[in-house]
């Protein structure tokens, strides 16, 4: 089954070693949404980068971390991902959050249960 | 889609041996020509022959016998057969290509409507588009994962670059619901692809995306080209130039 939606990707970078209530964030933030329903995320680990999620910031530089970079990618309809930003603004501590507004096309299998949106 | 009434009819004649990037020649050939849309092909296998070197290939001598002879035979439009000539030629190597003019008196029946074809490449600056596609990577097309298929067929239909990213954790579409709970299982296999091109290009990949991809996310947004480097056919200037797109968003071609 073949679906088209007008979606918001969030793109959040931070540190693989930022935690939230004792939990890697990355593992915080994904199991969120899935409590929330949210369509797609994903979790992916750089090379290499710098950038607020890096937490060492010495007079004014960025400097190079050895927490590796941690990126995750969330799509889903306008009104779910209003929902995670509370969250989002509570539990990223040093980050980037990016959203920007997208075209989705979602493939499902007939025979599959799937979730209820959009 | 073929119509009835003039065509070319394209016979390539190779050897079974022959490879290409370590892939039998028939082979890329054959994947080549279906993602490029073309209405149907043929591989015959020869039971003897010779070809431009003189020697006799035959069944019997053990010997010798991957390189019997193989013809790939397709009717296409003379347009289409035009388009795709040049990467058929650079495919089939020192293999022999034959044109025939032909009458297509009644064309085969297909089911689904035909895909659009691919706009010419061109080069490209400023506004474009960026697909990303979210897969399991489990999933498979045919006899290969599917995120190899797709940048497979991307390749063949000319898209700028597309990367395969691999997560370290992820949930979505293409993950079937845990039986027991209303929770998406999480998992080690996410894969995220991302390709570059302009948005007319992309569309034209939409169909051949909805043939391949059973369960998964497609997401368009539109992006600011900075620097912009296009691979072309020609190896000499494809060694010349490969720079990403952007800073934040790198990619290089598989």
């Amino acid at each position: 089954m073949k679906e088209r939606f007008a979606a918001r990707m969030v793109r959040i970078h931070f540190g693989e070693d930022d935690r939230w209530q004792g939990k890697p964030l990355h593992e915080a933030i994904l199991a969120k949404c899935k409590e929330l329903g949210i369509a797609e995320a994903i979790v992916f680990r750089g090379i290499e980068g710098y950038g607020s999620g890096s937490r060492i910031r010495r007079s004014g530089h960025w400097t190079l971390s050895k927490d590796a970079p941690i990126q995750l990618s969330i799509i889903d309809t306008e009104e779910q991902i209003e929902k995670l930003l509370p969250f989002l603004d509570a539990a990223v501590e040093e980050g980037l959050v990016a959203t920007s507004a997208v075209e989705a096309v979602r493939y499902t299998r007939e025979d599959a249960p799937h979730d209820p949106k959009p | 889609m073929l119509n009835p009434g003039k065509a070319v009819k394209v016979i390539i004649y190779l050897s079974e041996g022959a490879t290409h990037h370590g892939v039998p020649v028939y082979s890329s050939i054959l994947d080549f020509l279906f993602y490029r849309g073309v209405a149907g092909a043929t591989v015959m296998k020869g039971i003897a022959g010779f070809g431009a070197d003189h020697h006799m290939h035959s069944a019997h001598t053990v010997e010798i016998s991957d390189h019997l002879p193989l013809k790939i035979e397709f009717i296409e439009s003379r347009e289409k057969v035009d388009a795709l000539l040049g990467k058929l030629e650079e495919l089939a190597g020192s293999g022999l290509i034959e044109m025939q003019e032909t009458t297509v008196a009644k064309p085969a029946q297909v089911s689904k409507p035909a895909k659009a074809p691919a706009p010419a490449h061109l080069k490209i600056q400023g506004k474009a588009q960026m697909m990303r596609i979210f897969l399991s990577e489990e999933d498979r097309w045919k006899d290969k994962p599917l995120y190899k298929a797709l940048v497979e067929a991307m390749r063949a239909n000319d898209i700028a670059g597309v990367t395969v990213y691999r997560g370290i954790l992820g949930y979505g579409a293409h993950r079937r619901m845990h039986k027991d709970h209303a929770l998406h299982s999480a998992h080690q296999g996410s894969v995220m692809l991302s390709a570059i091109d302009t948005a007319e290009k992309l569309r034209a990949f939409l169909p051949m995306v909805d043939q391949m991809v059973e369960e998964g996310l497609v997401v368009f947004s539109d992006v600011d080209i900075i620097k912009y480097a296009y691979r072309a056919l020609d190896p000499a200037e494809e060694a010349a130039s490969a720079a990403p797109p952007s800073a934040s968003e790198p990619r290089s071609l598989p």
